[in-house]
């Protein structure tokens, strides 16, 4: 898990958190595998990969106590298969920052890279926090 | 996998049942310990009244129906766009049905669009969404 270097207030569109790596395990896929009731194929799924890039993305900023985050949506894109002991890189930014009524949103971009600098994966997460 | 690719082709269902212990599992195994999952003290405080599953975990069936009709296409070169619309709680039963909606044409390369659905035992819509994969 990455460190809380942030807090919610201070996140801007255009901040970029610093990179979270993480080696794809055997042990890391087969727990994530048991998770989803999926018996896998020899490949790290492309989910278990999204779902670091979101624990780095939750992880790297500080709520307020007591707050709910929501999963409002998602977008993803993959660009090739990753080897089980893979380690990976999650590059994640600030795209929108709204606030409307009640609820702030936010809107952050990332990438993931293998070891090579060759992209994995991209996506858009879109979280809704009640305040 | 599918063998024949035309549109309105419906796709396998993925069924799955939650529980709290597949959250947790869940939670364990992606480092997302918020605590609207796990907490269940906490989580009936809060408007949604009580542990919700992960996003991602609900994503985590479409993407296994999308692996098993497209296999490493899906796995390499994907796309999804999900909404989600309502929580996924302990104790649902969540069916993941999808389709192909069109083939498309890009450049000498076909792509299938996929639409999406994942619904609870009452029918009501815990995610839609959309994929694309080449074929």
């Amino acid at each position: 898990m990455p460190v809380k270097t942030i807090s919610y207030g201070e996140l801007i569109p255009g901040y970029e958190f610093p990179p979270a790596t993480y080696e794809l395990s055997a042990s890391l896929v087969s727990k994530y595998l048991k998770a989803v009731d999926s018996a896998g194929d020899g490949f790290v799924p492309p989910l278990a990969i999204t779902a670091c890039a979101i624990a780095a993305m939750t992880g790297s900023f500080s709520l307020p106590s007591g707050t709910i985050v929501i999963h409002a949506s998602q977008e993803l894109e993959f660009f090739k298969l990753v080897p089980i002991g893979a380690t990976i890189e999650c590059h994640i930014g600030v795209a929108q920052k709204i606030t409307r009524g009640k609820m702030s949103i936010l809107i952050l971009e990332f990438e993931v890279l293998d070891k090579g600098k060759e992209k994995v994966q991209s996506g858009r997460a879109t979280i809704a926090l009640p305040t | 996998m599918l063998t024949e690719i035309q549109e309105g082709r419906a796709l396998n269902s993925v069924v799955k049942h939650i529980t709290q212990e597949k959250i947790n599992l869940y939670a364990e195994a992606s480092g997302d310990f918020n605590p609207i999952h796990l907490d269940e003290s906490f989580a009936a405080t809060t408007p949604l009244g009580g542990t919700i599953a992960h996003g991602m975990l609900n994503l985590a069936y479409v993407s296994e129906m999308m692996t098993s009709a497209f296999g490493r296409s899906w796995l390499s070169e994907g796309k999804l766009r999900a909404k989600f619309k309502e929580p996924a709680r302990p104790g649902d039963t969540l069916t993941v049905n999808g389709k192909i909606n069109c083939v498309e044409q890009k450049d000498d390369v076909s792509y299938a669009n996929c639409i999406f659905e994942c619904l609870n035992q009452k029918g009501e819509t815990i995610v839609t969404g959309e994929t694309i994969v080449k074929l």
